[in-house]
């Protein structure tokens, strides 16, 4: 496929986009598909944002609203948390390495096309009568009644999922242990591969437990089979074990590659070296195996035997060790720096910000004696959302920023990146603190509905205001990006770092590097700035 | 509706009284290990912010000033020990507090007054061991404490108690448990907390605490 790659990506024809191997347009590909399931997931957060801002069912029917609440949830999960970080392991991981393109260029190209099928599938549940009602997580029994909706649209969306996933996964694994240029050791890589790869290896242990569940849904549904159902002598608490198995490592797998961001930022911005470099590469890769061993906190009420809900209360508290110690570390490699506030910097910070609240407030929630009154609360809502929501969105958007000038060669408009920042960071906080608070006073949440009581109402109205605020933020960014396509020329290095990302010019040309193989020097380091 | 509330919004009050009788068990529980964590996490919060809005403002990049980072190595194994060691206490420190409390709030004493419930859609039934049954309304004697087993006839449902501090899901084809005891007469509500379907916000079942004579009076009624 020579000629597909013969353009720079943004030159490309519509020919191409459809048949390039190139891992950049693909990362491009992965990129729009992304932000576009963003935005459609977070306009159904809006309404029910909306929905929520005084009691009593005013603009949505109950079981729209389901529909609304599943429909943020997994789109925002599998198609913006997980997805973009496959735009940025696209684009980067092979410049990064010093190659020329993956692995498996072909296999990268079914992969992609494998998640633009299953976004398809996600598009036909936009009609009333397929609408999924069984929330993300699909709990039976509830999904084999009849309300849930179709849930064999919702077993082979995961399943198109998994296969982009398993196929990416192979491909990136390969990639980054075979084709790194001479001299740059695992040890010497970036640490946001590190991020992107562990998250790669989580997905591609735990996904095929998460399909082995909802294939189980499937033949319970529609065949007759009785894995799931009491009623023939199975256990719907089955499925949570298996479902959690991969999808509380899968909180990793969103959150890794932002930790690896904010590395990268971090460094570059301050103009100093990792501090503790090979720590915070035992925390990533710690944190990504202890991710296998706490899954059942998710189910500290679900009836379990009370000995594995010490146990696992015991091993999820542990991971707060390997967290902590890259908070640390971030700190430290502000010390001595030059710091320089700039976008980029300000989301990698602010979401380091977000990851603290976030991590402080899912401490209490590996603890039963805590979660036993806020489980399935707003609290958890606004917990993973400090997370997931913001930690890993900050991260994202930080490394939109940061390697701007490099996908598209212009330069960003700073002003309106810095009212983006501080709309997003003033809104989110109104708007996941308050659902915290909420929760604490007892509002549980998945309701469409709840009853008149003072302080609840106020202080949904508080997460109401703070969603406008984040949603007008994220407006402004989308606006900043498309602005800086005709901005001034960024040039090949803007921000002065020997990574090797930077030492080809912008945009990439086709096949990366003018010279091949890529040589670096004995005392190279991604993050040696002087 | 909101005075019947009240008490929820009153957590961080009413656990600084702690020689006052709560108005339910086990909620003082879960009030002492909110303030423990509380306590903790704002303490770390501080440890970890401070420092770093202190770096940012005097390491921050100045024409003619501060151009260009210190070249120096700032390595330090001991700071990275600590801050592998001090966390690692503090979260064991906080499992093991955890782990005492809930055992209190897990364990019924074993004079509990058993209630079957169960849940349905969109509702729950209370059957007592007399042999009463009751529909989405529960009651019981102040001062004592009260077990619930909870199994589900459809799909899974969740009992919470806000004044009480306590839940447990109810799961088709299992017996689960929790338990609470009132040391006040009042009417309280009790929340569904696991999503099961369209009407699952209006899951609730009022809670009727009475003295022990009504009680008695109510149980041999019919």
């Amino acid at each position: 496929m020579q000629e597909t790659v013969a353009n720079p990506w943004f030159r490309a024809s519509f020919r191409e986009w459809i048949f390039t191997t190139d891992h950049k347009k693909i990362a491009i590909l992965y990129g729009m598909t992304s932000l576009l399931f963003f935005s459609v997931a977070g306009l159904m957060g809006m309404a029910i944002r909306l929905e929520l801002n005084q009691p009593g069912v005013q603009y949505l029917d109950p079981d729209l609203y389901n529909y609304l609440l599943t429909g943020h949830g997994a789109v925002m999960l599998l198609w913006w948390a997980i997805a973009f970080w496959g735009a940025f392991s696209n684009f980067l991981i092979p410049i990064m390495i010093g190659a020329r393109d993956v692995a498996f260029p072909r296999l990268n190209q079914l992969s992609y096309w494998f998640f633009f099928s299953a976004s398809i599938l996600v598009l036909i549940t936009l009609i009333p009568s397929q609408q999924i009602k069984m929330m993300w997580t699909g709990y039976p029994p509830f999904v084999l009644h009849d309300t849930a909706g179709p849930t064999g649209l919702y077993v082979l969306i995961v399943i198109l999922i998994a296969g982009s996933t398993l196929g990416t996964g192979v491909n990136f694994i390969t990639t980054v242990l075979r084709f790194r240029a001479k001299g740059i050791t695992l040890g010497k890589t970036n640490l946001i591969i590190h991020g992107l790869i562990s998250s790669i290896v989580v997905q591609l242990v735990g996904v095929p437990a998460f399909v082995g569940a909802v294939v189980m849904l499937f033949l319970d549904k529609y065949i007759g089979t009785g894995f799931f159902d009491a009623n023939t002598g199975g256990d719907p608490v089955l499925y949570q074990h298996l479902f959690w198995f991969y999808s509380h490592p899968a909180v990793y797998v969103m959150i890794l590659p932002a930790f690896g961001v904010f590395s990268e930022v971090l460094s570059t911005m301050s103009k100093r070296p990792i501090f503790g470099r090979t720590s915070m590469i035992y925390a990533i890769w710690a944190i990504a195996l202890l991710g296998f061993l706490v899954w059942a906190h998710h189910m500290f009420t679900s009836g379990m035997p009370q000995w594995l809900r010490i146990f696992m209360s015991f091993t999820t508290v542990l991971i707060a060790v390997p967290t902590g110690i890259k908070v640390f570390n971030w700190v430290g490699t502000l010390y001595g720096g030059a710091i320089r506030l700039n976008t980029a910097m300000l989301f990698t910070l602010g979401g380091i910000f977000m990851f603290l609240i976030g991590g402080l407030t899912g401490i209490p929630l590996a603890l039963p004696a805590f979660d036993i009154n806020v489980h399935d609360s707003a609290f958890i809502v606004g917990h993973f959302h400090y997370v997931l929501g913001m930690a890993m969105t900050l991260g994202a958007f930080s490394g939109v920023y940061f390697w701007y000038p490099k996908i598209t060669g212009r330069m960003y408009p700073e002003r309106w990146g810095k009212i983006s920042f501080w709309l997003i960071l003033v809104g989110a906080n109104l708007l996941y603190f308050a659902m915290m608070m909420v929760g604490i006073e007892g509002m549980p949440r998945r309701y469409v509905d709840y009853p008149e009581i003072d302080y609840w109402v106020t202080l949904n109205q508080i997460s109401s205001v703070g969603a406008v605020f984040l949603a007008v933020g994220v407006g402004v960014t989308f606006y900043a990006w498309f602005k800086g396509l005709s901005g001034p020329e960024a040039g090949r290095n803007p921000w002065g770092s020997p990574s090797l990302e930077w030492t080809v010019s912008s945009p990439p040309p086709p096949q990366n590097f003018d010279s091949f193989p890529v040589e670096v020097a004995d005392d190279w380091s991604p993050y040696k700035y002087h | 509706m909101t005075q019947m509330f009240s008490v929820i919004g009153t957590a961080a009050a009413s656990s600084a009284a702690s020689t006052a009788v709560p108005l339910a068990y086990p909620a003082d529980s879960w009030d002492q290990m909110f303030n423990i964590w509380l306590g903790l996490a704002v303490v770390i919060y501080l440890i970890v912010a401070l420092p770093m809005l202190y770096f940012l403002y005097r390491f921050r990049y100045q024409e003619g000033v501060n151009e260009t980072a210190s070249t120096k190595e700032y390595e330090s194994h001991g700071l990275e020990v600590l801050w592998t060691i001090v966390p690692l206490i503090v979260v064991i420190y906080l499992a093991v507090q955890s782990l005492t409390l809930y055992s209190e709030m897990r364990n019924p004493p074993p004079e509990s007054l058993v209630v079957k419930t169960t849940g349905m859609m969109w509702s729950w039934q209370f059957d007592y061991p007399s042999g009463k049954t009751t529909y989405s309304e529960l009651t019981v004697p102040v001062g004592k404490p009260i077990k619930l087993e909870l199994t589900s006839r459809d799909v899974i449902h969740a009992l919470h108690i806000p004044a009480a501090k306590t839940m447990e899901d109810a799961v088709p084809g299992r017996v689960t448990h929790l338990w609470f005891q009132f040391n006040e007469t009042g009417e309280f509500t009790s929340f569904c907390r696991e999503y099961c379907g369209t009407l699952h916000s209006k899951m609730q079942a009022k809670i009727k605490v009475v003295s022990q004579e009504a009680f008695d009076e109510w149980i041999n009624a019919n």
